[in-house]
This record gives structure tokens, C-alpha cells and sequence, in this order.
């Protein structure tokens, strides 16, 4: 009885206590705004302070001539010894070994630089957090900052024009003055993915250029083997608008400017050029080897966990999808070479396009120690240069001189464009005033290209011509002036 | 001085009143329903007056709001595609009779004693347990070409190049999915109507069996009168559930090829294409064709249960159509 009665008290005390401590806790968290607020003029300066501690820390480095050009791997910093931490978003990566085997090989040839690594499953989240919090450690894969911001928190690695000898999309995080911040650890590109032995044993000997030839190349793996020749991935949805979208742009008619700025202010977006380009020719694609019975059975139990190794095996000729599957199609079978990678078979006036650009791009702490920056540097780039990553997971180079296996000739790469200042959100309004969704999320109309062929319920010049309407609806209700 | 005094008499009045019987009663009654009424009121009745009002602007979730009346309204008449979704609700009230019938069929034969009963009710309860979602994955595999349906289906003989594409043909897709609908459901159907059965007196079958009656003259005059209750509420709840069917497709089928009830393209509206205001309007107007729909089927059953209660209304007409014979044939002779 006794005992239960101590028991108690102490239970009643313990609580009261954590009580109170939570409560001291909150007081001071509730506190410290209000400092701030009281205090703001003298945060400020400090702040400043900050910033020039890191512009002086900076120029230190910059005085010693740490740039991305100046490190000569294999012989500079040899002898330097110190830990390095690099957070990024590839768990998988770090789970199934590849990360950790990489920095194995990087230390045989920098045994002193020791370096931590800590993948993050919510990247995109937490990786904002971390940064702003300030102790995320030396190389980390730069999130969606503001540009302005760049010199406040990464190390340049030197002009853009300077890196653009190294690298590809060196200008992908550069600030006014003209620095480079970022460097890809691999690129996506858009074209079409294909299992080489299956166009070989159809007897396609060259690449499709024009959507004629593409559909002759289906037809013939349809004639000469078993495989599916497209396997459209309609169930899964964002496999259709997420996929088919993508290419809208310089890949369908060669013009970098056209989908950011020209496309809201056209008023026959969708019409047929009669030469196979522009998006007409694009959808027209799937609504052909749709209705010529050029894609799979039942395309409405598809399953994307199941088409990966159906490509690898063969049963698959060719799907529709971004560079980034590359590696997931590879990895899903035992026949990982015969996957391959080829620019989207649209050519206008000759020429191929595919656009391309940097995923996750390494950045280096600015307030990291002089050591550690060093170090950071080395280790960005071995990792862009020497590692193999970038070729590992299928992706497009981004390291100029570093063999690759991803082979786009005779393509021109280009980049859309972005929209003209003060027009930013005119293509929003009009995806959600047309319900056609370009680019983001606008499934149901390209699964509604499949369906209209596989039923014969809609002629393609129809739902084209539903589009146009759609699109001039949207345009007159927002407001959009037609130019084009 | 005279109005302090009445203030302190008052409030000594309501000190009283509130030590009183009387008063202890109401505290406590408004002191037990405040908070699930505040409940009710944040999560359920706020959300909804916001969503009403949602409904009379253009908006999307973040950005700015302007306000265009009832046309938002009016595009849900005008629009093919909403009111068109809502035929498809056809096909979920057709599977909706298919489950009741099957339900009330199978509650009966359970009811009475039979073999294993605790075991198939079990079984058929089962799916009713099983996660919406988790059953969309199950089915679609069921139906996927050459898969599970198909391969049973062939045991029975069946040959697959005659089989349909159970998910890809427009014209037997939504019975697919209605399907799906009926199987999952069905069980818990019946076991309401089980236990609405087993609070019929027993007494009366006994009786009704020295009358003479059979199983189906059973369940005609003693069980289904003593049940309308609650097979009146599973009609409601089935057709409500029918105008609003939302998972099998979303799951299965993602509303693609077809197959968009209502809900999924009122989702589609609001998230994808990011028309709030019009998703909302959706939202009301199908609130208010639910209403009606259960107004409708309230009278429907007042009329059809109006004398339940009394004997059979065309039994009593053949009895004296019988009798009359009787008298007549009696006289004749």
C-alpha cells in the first residue's frame, strides 16, 4: 500500500516536472520570436556579419585559386585528411551498396578524405529545412532555392562559360554574376526507350527519324516477332500525360521557344503541319499504332512494375519515357544491354531535337572550413568526372570528357526556354481552363487518344479539333491574347 | 442601488436554479452535448458551408478567388460529362438490387438452420472487411486478360478468344466494376438482415408451419413485414451509395475508358484541373439529387408497405373472390 502510495507520488511528481519543463520550453521557443522582433535592428547587422564572414570565407578560396578548373584529380590535396559529409535524395542507391561502393574508389585514390554520407527519403522537403537550419554538412544535391540565394549558402565553381568546357548544363543554378553553383550527377534527356534486340530481329536496321518510319519500325516488330512493339502503360495514368507531354516543344517542331512562350498564344496549336512535326504529329503517333493494333492487348490492365522486365526480356519493343527509366528498365531483367536509348522520332526540316537538362546537382557548402571546401571540391569532381555514376544509372552526360554509353547523334540538344517574364502563369491557367493539362497531371486526354483508336469512337482530326476549341475557350476566358 | 439589487437576486435566482433538479439536468445535458456538437459543427457543417460558398467562385486551391455566381452551376447542367457520370450510377443501382436481392436471399436460407451457416457467413462477411483499396489491386489483377477470371472461367470450358476484355470493352466494364461493388458489400447486407431476422419471434414460423405455410409463404407474410425496416434503410444506403460510387473505379480503372462515375470526375475537376468552384457546384448539386432520391424512395416505401401491417391486401380480395365462388356453387346447387 505503501509502496503504491510512493509510486504514485513520484508518477505525479515526474509529470508535474516534465509539465513544467515542457512549458519552460515553449515559453522560450515563444520567446525567441519576439526577441527578434524586439531586437530586429540589432539582428540585422549580425546577420550582415554573417554574410560577410562567409564572403570572407570565401575569399580565401578564391585567393587560392579553388575552382572546379583549378583541382587536378589524382594529384592535388593528396595529402589532405579530413571528413566530408554529402546528403542526398538516392536511398535506394545508398541501400543496394552503389553510393557506398563509389566512395570506396574514390579513396583509393584520396585515403585521407573521409566521407559520410546520409540519404533522405523526403528530399525534396527536408533538404530545404536542412539547408536553412545551416548543418547539413559539405556537398549536399541543391533544392528548389531561389537563384539570388545561391551565394548565401554554395561555393561557385567558377564562371558558367568557364564550366561549360567540363560540363554539361553548367548554367542550370548560376547567379547574376555569371557563376556556376551546380553540377548534375546525371542528366535526363527525352526520347524513346527500345530493346535493341527486338528492332533487330524485326529487321530495323537504322533508328526511326520521322513518325512514318516509327510506325513501319512497330509494324515490322509486330510482322517479325512476339514482342508488344509499344507498350503505351495507359493504366497507370501519369505514364500517358506525365510521358507523351514531356516531348510538346523543341523535340516537335524545333523551336525552343514555342512551348513556354508561343503555345498560350496560338490559336491552332493542334493542327497538322502535314510534315509530321508540331503536336499534332506528336499524339498522332499513339493514335496510329493504336488503331493499327501496334500496342498492347489489353491496355487497361497494363502494370508498371510489370513492363520493366517485359522490355528487358524482350516481350516489349518500345516505350514511350523519360531517359531517367533507363536504369530502372536495365536493372529489372538479365539483359540490361539490350536496352537502349533514341531520340524521339520527330525531325523537322532534317534535324532530330531532344531537349535535356541536369537532375539533382551537386552543391558545396559555403561555410564549410577552407579544408573541408577543398575536399568537397575533389570529391565533386571525381564524383562528375572519374565515378561512372552518371553512365551507371542511364543517364545523359554530364561530365564532357567521361565515357558514356548514352548515344544521342547527330541530335541537337536544346532546353526549352522558360516563359516570358510576367507570363509565368499563364500556362497553368490555361491547363486548368482547357482541362487539358499539359505537363501536369492531363492523363485522361491522352488516354483518351487510346481509347477514341482502340473503339474507332473518335477520329483523330476530331479530338484534335476538340482541343483547338478547348484551348481558344481557355484563352478567351483568361484573357490570353492570340499572337500566333 | 434598485437595479444592484435585482442583479444580485438574479443571480442568486440562477444559483438556485442552477443547484436545483431542474437546473442540473440542463447543465448537464448541454454539458455533455457541447463538445460532440462543437465536433460536428468544425468538421462537419464549417467544411461544408465553405464548400457551398467555394461554389459560387472561380478558384483554384491557392491564388486568387473571383466570384461569378451561379455559373458555376450553370456549367454543371450544361457540361457532358457530369451529368453524364451520373448515368453510370445506373449500372451501381442495378448491381445495388443484384446485392440486396442476393443478401435478403442468402439471409433467409441462413436464418433458418442449416449446416456450417457460422462458417459461410463468415466467408461472406469476409470481403466486407478487406481494405476498398487493397480490393481495387485485387480485381484488377482478377481481370487483367488471361489472369484469374479468365483462367476459372476456362476450367469451365469456356474458350479465351470468346471471353471479353473485362475491363477494356466500353459496353461490360462498368458491370465488371459493379461487380466488384456487389462482392464486396453483399455480405454485410446480410448479415443486417440476419440479425433483423433473429428478432422475429419464433413462435410465429411455428405457427405458421401448423397453418400449413411453406418456406417462401414464410418469409412473404412473417419475415419480410417484420424486416422493412431495415430493408428500407439498405435501399436508401445502396442508392445513396450507388450515386456516389467512387473506388472501384478510381482504383481499377482510374475512371479511364468510360468508366468516370461522378465522384472521379468531380475529383479529376478538383485536383488535376484545378477548377474548385466547379468542383464544389458538383458537390451541392449531387448532395441535392441525394436528397431527392431518398424523399422519393421514402414515399416509394410508404406506399408499398401501407398496409404490411393489416393482412396482404390481394389475399383478402382472393379470399372473398373464393368465398363468393363458394356461395355461388353453394346456391347453384
Amino acid at each position: 500500500m505503501k509502496l503504491r502510495k510512493v509510486l504514485a507520488l513520484t508518477l505525479a511528481a515526474a509529470m508535474t516536472l516534465s509539465l513544467a519543463a515542457c512549458g519552460g520550453s515553449d515559453e522560450g521557443a515563444a520567446e525567441a520570436p519576439a526577441a527578434d522582433d524586439t531586437a530586429a535592428e540589432t539582428e540585422a547587422p549580425a546577420a550582415d556579419d554573417a554574410a560577410d564572414d562567409g564572403a570572407a570565407a570565401e575569399a580565401p578560396a578564391a585567393a587560392s585559386g579553388l575552382t572546379y578548373a583549378s583541382v587536378n584529380l589524382g594529384e592535388d590535396y593528396k595529402d589532405l585528411t579530413t571528413t566530408i559529409k554529402f546528403i542526398h535524395h538516392k536511398t535506394d542507391r545508398e541501400e543496394d551498396g552503389t553510393i557506398p561502393d563509389l566512395i570506396a574508389k574514390f579513396n583509393e585514390m584520396y585515403p585521407g578524405i573521409t566521407v559520410e554520407t546520409e540519404g533522405i527519403t523526403d528530399y525534396a522537403e527536408d533538404s530545404l529545412l536542412r539547408l536553412s537550419a545551416g548543418d547539413w554538412g559539405d556537398v549536399m544535391f541543391i533544392p528548389a532555392i531561389d537563384a539570388a540565394e545561391l551565394p548565401t549558402y554554395f561555393v561557385p565553381y567558377g564562371t558558367v562559360d568557364e564550366m561549360s568546357e567540363y560540363v554539361n548544363f553548367a548554367d542550370q543554378w548560376k547567379d547574376a554574376a555569371g557563376n556556376c553553383y551546380g553540377i548534375g550527377y546525371m542528366g535526363n534527356a527525352q526520347g524513346v526507350l527500345y530493346n535493341k534486340k527486338v528492332f533487330a530481329d524485326a529487321g530495323v536496321t537504322s533508328l526511326p527519324k520521322t513518325p512514318d518510319e516509327f510506325i513501319a519500325a512497330l509494324q515490322a516488330i509486330k510482322d517479325n516477332t512476339d514482342a508488344i512493339p509499344l507498350y503505351t502503360n495507359y493504366a497507370a495514368g501519369w505514364t500517358m500525360g506525365g510521358a507523351w507531354d514531356g516531348y510538346l516543344g523543341a523535340i516537335t517542331n524545333g523551336d525552343e521557344t514555342w512551348l513556354n512562350q508561343k503555345f498560350t498564344h496560338e490559336a491552332e496549336p493542334f493542327k497538322d503541319h502535314g510534315d509530321g512535326t508540331g503536336p499534332y504529329a506528336l499524339y498522332k503517333i499513339l493514335y496510329d499504332a493504336t488503331a493499327q493494333g501496334l500496342i498492347e492487348d489489353d491496355y487497361t490492365t497494363t502494370d508498371w512494375e510489370g513492363c520493366k522486365p517485359m522490355i528487358n526480356n524482350g516481350e516489349i519493343g518500345a516505350m514511350v519515357l523519360g531517359s531517367w527509366a533507363v536504369a530502372q528498365m536495365k536493372a529489372a531483367g538479365d539483359n540490361p544491354d539490350d536496352i537502349g536509348y533514341m531520340p524521339f522520332p520527330i525531325t523537322v526540316n532534317g534535324q532530330q531535337y531532344a531537349t535535356a537538362g541536369p537532375d539533382y546537382c551537386y552543391g558545396i557548402n559555403v561555410n564549410a572550413s577552407d579544408d573541408n571546401k577543398a575536399a568537397a571540391m575533389v570529391f565533386v569532381k571525381w564524383m562528375v568526372e572519374e565515378s561512372g555514376w552518371c553512365d551507371l544509372e542511364g543517364g545523359y552526360p554530364i561530365s564532357k570528357t567521361a565515357p558514356t554509353s548514352f548515344v544521342f547523334d547527330g541530335v541537337n540538344v536544346v532546353n526549352n526556354v522558360t516563359s516570358l517574364p510576367g507570363e509565368e502563369d499563364i500556362m497553368n491557367e490555361l491547363n486548368s481552363e482547357s482541362e487539358l493539362s499539359f505537363n501536369q497531371g492531363g492523363d485522361a486526354k491522352v488516354q483518351r487518344i487510346v481509347e477514341a483508336a482502340a473503339t474507332g469512337a473518335e477520329t483523330y482530326d476530331e479530338i484534335m479539333a476538340d482541343w483547338t476549341a478547348a484551348w481558344n475557350a481557355a484563352q478567351e476566358e483568361c484573357g490570353v491574347e492570340v499572337l500566333y | 442601488m434598485a437595479a444592484q439589487a435585482n442583479t444580485a437576486e438574479s443571480k442568486k435566482g440562477f444559483l438556485q436554479w442552477a443547484r436545483s433538479r431542474k437546473g442540473q439536468q440542463v447543465i448537464i445535458i448541454v454539458a455533455f452535448m457541447i463538445i460532440p456538437l462543437v465536433l460536428l459543427f468544425t468538421f462537419t457543417y464549417l467544411p461544408f458551408g465553405e464548400m457551398v460558398g467555394f461554389s459560387f467562385y472561380k478558384m483554384k486551391y491557392v491564388g486568387k478567388r473571383t466570384f461569378v455566381g451561379w455559373k458555376n452551376y450553370a456549367s454543371v447542367f450544361s457540361r457532358k460529362d457530369c451529368f453524364g457520370a451520373l448515368k453510370l450510377s445506373l449500372y451501381y443501382m442495378g448491381g445495388s438490387v443484384v446485392q440486396l436481392a442476393l443478401a435478403l436471399y442468402l439471409a433467409t436460407i441462413l436464418s433458418f438452420k442449416v449446416k456450417g451457416g457460422n462458417i459461410f457467413k463468415g466467408f461472406m462477411f469476409f470481403p466486407y472487411l478487406i481494405n476498398g483499396i487493397a480490393i481495387g489491386f485485387i480485381f484488377k489483377f482478377f481481370y487483367t486478360r488471361g489472369f484469374v477470371f479468365d483462367t476459372v472461367l476456362q476450367w469451365c470450358g469456356f474458350q479465351l478468344d470468346n471471353l471479353p476484355y473485362w475491363l477494356k470493352d466500353q459496353s461490360i466494364n462498368n458491370i465488371s466494376l459493379v461487380g466488384t461493388s456487389v462482392w464486396r458489400y453483399f455480405g454485410q447486407n446480410m448479415v443486417l438482415f440476419i440479425g433483423a431476422i433473429m428478432s422475429v419471434d419464433s413462435e410465429l414460423y411455428e405457427a405458421a408451419m401448423l397453418d400449413g405455410a411453406n418456406r417462401f409463404q414464410q418469409f412473404r407474410y412473417i419475415i419480410l413485414p417484420s424486416i422493412k425496416t431495415i430493408v428500407t434503410l439498405n435501399v436508401i444506403l445502396s442508392i445513396t451509395g450507388s450515386l456516389s460510387a467512387f473506388e472501384p473505379p478510381y482504383v481499377i480503372t482510374s475512371g479511364a475508358n468510360g468508366t468516370g462515375t461522378y465522384f472521379v470526375v468531380m475529383n479529376e475537376i478538383a485536383h488535376t484541373q484545378q477548377k474548385v468552384g466547379l468542383a464544389s457546384a458538383m458537390a451541392v448539386v449531387l448532395l441535392l439529387i441525394i436528397f431527392a432520391a431518398t424523399i422519393l424512395q421514402k414515399l416509394f416505401f410508404k406506399y408499398v408497405f401501407r398496409n404490411a401491417e393489416d393482412e396482404d391486401f390481394g389475399a383478402a380480395k382472393k379470399r372473398e373472390k373464393q368465398l363468393a365462388k363458394y356461395a355461388a356453387r353453394k346456391a347453384g346447387r
